[in-house]
């Protein structure tokens, strides 16, 4: 059989390869950040990771970092979700701790992916972040090596989470690989919400926490949502 | 001075001294503590960093770096003044004190939620224009106006017992404060941890507290009197849920926060 190459190849070659760079957001999910600015999306005054996070966009990326050095802090969704798929690319600092928050309070207590890139970190672990860790979905979904195998160093980097249910449960894929299946006991959100934001974390740091290498920061693309409910 | 002039000061001088007794209880009950004049440092910032080898890839050159940017963000604060004595409440403004003066109950954490009768726990779920209203309607049961809001210098005076803050150990938090490590995850009836030296009781955790101050957007305050307005207020001394870094006098937080966890309490100017 005779091969026929398209002389429009090089052209689409081209395309798949700019595609490639900016990432892309998968069909059915709708952008959350807009790549210009932090339009929907503000920063907690009540978090004890830090009130006052560098929060910026530069070139369609979202940046977040400490402000000043040992102040992280959260960037919340103005609006609150319930079931819902997430969708986002992202690329750490070695030796940086952060994450994202799934139906966060505005004080930042939350279900957590943790990004968390230093040694023997939780990285695409689930976890409790200042809810309650007693019975059996206390622990949530901790250290795994799986992320390992799949992560793409100094390069973005996926990760779609799905949550559903009261007593949520909570899927997480990284690279479109399956790595979290969590189903928790009971609702732990503070006051029995049953929604809440989404919040991008940078971990605060002091001379007993060493959670980030200074001036490293969290960068975040393509943050997209399909609700659910 | 002429004798009839002592005389009068000496009159009168029982009745000054009376005007101040150290505690003070109020038409509905709200127990009040004498806060005496006075002057403080607050706003100081000093972040501090690892030592090289806290984790095996922390360098000389990372400490280094981080000493660098910790002196330039250093703040050495100010001396915030109180020049005249007040009355600051003993306790966070309950449920019950609620309900007597704006005959309703925002609450979340009621009996159904806390498994006992709740008229001693702190009211939650309050705004900054709930305890406005709340202060209105007191002064005008006591046809008064000395009820308001502690400032943002106020409520770190008293929270710290006329004192300078201190670093604060897990085991003190625990001692005097309901937050995250102890709390449950609710709200407490008020008056059951440690008080302050002043007597004051859950200055730190239970339920954040509203003060008067515009909030700053800034990491600690930027001087004694908050903005001249502004889009949230200033929030102090965390809530049940908040770690401790929250649950620490100097933490200067802004508002909406977490509805749940929200209340106040009320200072009295002393005459």
């Amino acid at each position: 059989m005779r091969t026929r190459i398209s002389p429009w190849m090089p052209l689409l070659c081209c395309l798949c390869q700019l595609s490639a760079e900016i990432g892309e957001i998968p069909e059915g999910y709708t952008p959350i950040f807009n790549g210009k600015d932090l339009s929907g999306w503000h920063i907690s005054r009540s978090n004890h990771h830090g009130t006052t996070l560098d929060a910026r966009v530069e070139k369609g990326v979202l940046i977040i970092g400490q402000n000043p050095i040992g102040e992280g802090g959260i960037l919340l969704t103005d609006k609150r979700y319930k079931d819902f798929e997430l969708y986002l690319e992202v690329m750490p600092d070695w030796g940086c701790d952060g994450g994202v928050f799934l139906r966060s309070s505005e004080d930042g207590n939350a279900y957590q992916l943790a990004i968390d890139y230093v040694p023997d970190g939780l990285m695409g672990a689930l976890i409790m972040e200042g809810l309650p860790k007693d019975g059996p979905g206390g622990a949530g979904a901790g250290r795994s090596d799986a992320w390992k195998e799949l992560w793409k160093k100094d390069d973005w980097n996926s990760f779609r989470v799905r949550m559903t249910g009261l007593a949520p449960h909570i899927i997480i894929w990284l690279n479109d690989v399956e790595i979290v299946d969590f189903t928790d006991d009971r609702n732990r959100a503070i006051g029995g919400a049953e929604d809440g934001m989404i919040a991008l974390q940078r971990h605060f740091t002091s001379a007993s926490s060493w959670r980030g290498v200074p001036g490293g920061v969290h960068r975040f693309r393509n943050i997209a949502i399909k609700e659910l409910n | 001075m002429p004798i009839t002039r002592i005389l009068l000061w000496l009159s009168v001088l029982p009745c000054l001294l009376a005007a101040q007794p150290k505690t003070y209880t109020n038409s509905i009950g709200m127990e009040f503590v004498l806060a005496p004049a006075g002057s403080f440092v607050m706003g100081k910032f000093a972040p501090a960093c690892a030592e090289a080898g806290t984790r095996d890839f922390v360098t000389e050159s990372h400490y280094q770096e981080c000493v660098k940017l910790a002196r330039e963000a250093a703040l050495p604060g100010f001396k915030a003044e109180v020049p005249r004595p007040f009355y600051v409440g003993k306790f966070e403004v309950t449920q019950q004190q609620y309900r007597q003066v704006m005959g309703k109950n925002p609450s979340y954490h009621t009996e159904d939620k806390v498994g006992e009768p709740s008229s001693d726990y702190p009211v939650d779920s309050i705004s900054w224009q709930d305890a406005q209203a709340f202060i209105r309607r007191m002064n005008a049961l006591e046809k008064t106006n000395a009820y308001r809001l502690p400032t943002e210098v106020e409520w770190e005076y008293a929270a710290g017992a006329g004192t300078d803050a201190r670093p604060q150990t897990g085991a003190q938090t625990r001692e005097v404060a309901w937050y995250r490590l102890n709390s449950g995850y609710v709200t407490h009836p008020v008056g059951q941890k440690t008080p302050n030296a002043w007597g004051l009781y859950d200055m730190l955790g239970n339920v954040w507290e509203w003060v008067q101050d515009w909030y700053d957007y800034q990491v600690v305050p930027s001087g004694p009197s908050g903005p001249v307005s502004g889009k949230v207020h200033v929030l102090k001394g965390g809530g049940f849920q908040c770690y401790q870094r929250m649950a620490r006098v100097p933490a200067h937080a802004g508002g909406p926060g977490t509805t749940v966890s929200l209340g106040f309490r009320v200072v009295r100017e002393a005459r």
